[in-house]
């Protein structure tokens, strides 16, 4: 027998058939014994499986609101105050890195100045380069040599002095029709110094970059949002259960 | 209340409204899934899992039969746990009971290669169904137990195991002539009541 008719034979028990199909097959069941004893054994099958004794459930299995993770309904206002709270924070813990990282950035910020300024006194620990340099300019050019004069005769290290003034003082010597820029470069080097003297006086006492009273308002605002959004939570909480 | 209100209103989130739908469908959950199963614990936990699973997708719910849709839940809660049990197989080597003593008739006994003593041992029929159902295939098992445990249409089986009616009828079938065979092997254990003739089925 072909799978098709037990599966024909199976729908027919259960009245799946259509009234056409269903004629037809019991004209063929009225005629044939193995199909009839086929149908017999899907019936008792089937009827076995329907008095199956069916079982009380062990126990309840309603669901609490921790099981299916369910959240308070909180108001409206709540995600307003916690996002307040995080943006407080945040900010307060920047403006702390700010004033934390302010002084290095102003270093690194006023790392050129002493190339600006090698003319000028005030840069002691780069004074013998500055020296230097202006050594091999004052070799090649004579007529910069006013400039380099001008940090030797006021702050110069007694080495760089040493190291300046022998070579300086026959190009000096040799350079006699430079006289009179000599007598001008005094005027010159103050007024070349100021601008790194007007930097200094302006960015030194800005020793933070954020006022104390911003961060005090920033903790403030954190903490006043955070309290509300916490005793929020809480009533929510209360009242849901 | 009806079902279509408590159903809206759970989709709204009111855990109380299916908690009452709960309690209206947990026996034939259960049922269903300690036929697939095989085992109370194990139908227990898989009940619980699909009421848990049906609460948060509840809001997929398109209408329809509402028991299909449930006993296809479990039906998957079911199918999650034949493919753990799958990946970590446990043979229970000595079945006890809840007192600690060791099972007089095992359902793990009573396979067709059995001897007829060991037959004779496994006298509970509900035992000898259990092992024939837990024969078939998954799929095959699912489908007989929808349609003739649960006493679901063609259609509400089709719509819980997601397959064509045309698969349903076939996997019926199938399902129903294994079954036939295998409860040949228990056939004297069946009291009068079983032993079906075609007058009072049809």
């Amino acid at each position: 027998m072909k799978f098709r008719d037990t599966e024909l034979l199976s729908s027919y028990l259960d009245g799946q058939l259509s009234p056409s199909e269903s004629a037809r097959l019991e004209s063929r069941l009225s005629s044939d014994a193995n199909l009839r004893s086929v149908l017999n054994d899907l019936r008792e099958a089937r009827g076995v499986l329907r008095q199956l004794p069916a079982r009380k459930a062990p126990r309840n299995f309603t669901l609490t609101r921790q099981m299916v993770g369910l959240k308070p309904p909180l108001p409206r206002a709540y995600p307003t105050f916690r996002f307040a709270t995080a943006l407080a924070t945040l900010l307060l813990v920047v403006t702390f890195a700010v004033n934390a990282l302010g002084p290095s950035l102003k270093y690194s910020a006023a790392a050129p100045a002493p190339a600006y300024g090698l003319g000028g006194a005030p840069c002691q620990a780069c004074g013998g380069g500055g020296a230097a340099e202006s050594l091999n300019a004052a070799t090649e050019a004579p007529t910069e040599l006013p400039a380099v004069q001008a940090p030797a005769a006021t702050e110069l290290p007694p080495a760089a002095q040493s190291i300046v003034m022998p070579t300086a003082t026959p190009a000096l010597a040799a350079a006699d029709s430079t006289r009179q820029s000599e007598t001008a470069t005094p005027k010159e080097a103050p007024t070349e110094a100021a601008p790194l003297d007007h930097f200094q006086q302006t960015t030194a006492p800005a020793a933070t970059l954020v006022p104390a009273a911003w961060q005090v308002g920033l903790a403030i605002v954190g903490l006043l949002s955070g309290l509300i959004a916490f005793f929020m939570y809480r009533s929510a909480k209360q009242k849901w259960k | 209340m009806d079902e279509l209100a408590l159903i809206t209103s759970a989709q709204r989130g009111d855990l109380d409204s299916f908690n009452t739908l709960i309690l209206n469908y947990q026996d034939m959950v259960f049922n269903t899934a300690l036929r697939i199963l095989g085992d109370d614990e194990l139908a227990a936990d898989a009940s619980q899992e699909a009421f848990i699973s049906a609460f948060r997708s509840i809001s997929t719910f398109r209408g329809g039969s509402f028991k299909a849709w449930m006993l296809r839940t479990v039906t998957n809660a079911c199918y999650d746990e034949l493919r753990r049990q799958k990946r970590r197989p446990t043979i229970q080597l000595e079945p006890e009971t809840e007192d600690g003593e060791e099972m007089d008739s095992p359902r793990w006994l009573a396979d067709p290669g059995m001897t007829p003593e060991q037959k004779a041992e496994a006298d509970d029929l509900e035992h000898a169904i259990q092992h024939c159902l837990d024969s078939l295939p998954a799929e095959f098992r699912a489908v007989v137990v929808m349609a003739d445990i649960q006493g679901l249409d063609y259609t509400e089986v089709a719509q819980a195991a997601r397959v064509p009616l045309g698969t349903i009828k076939s996997r019926l079938a199938r399902a129903r002539l294994r079954l036939r065979e295998c409860l040949q092997g228990f056939w004297e254990l069946l009291p009068a009541t079983f032993r079906l003739n075609e007058e009072n089925i049809a």
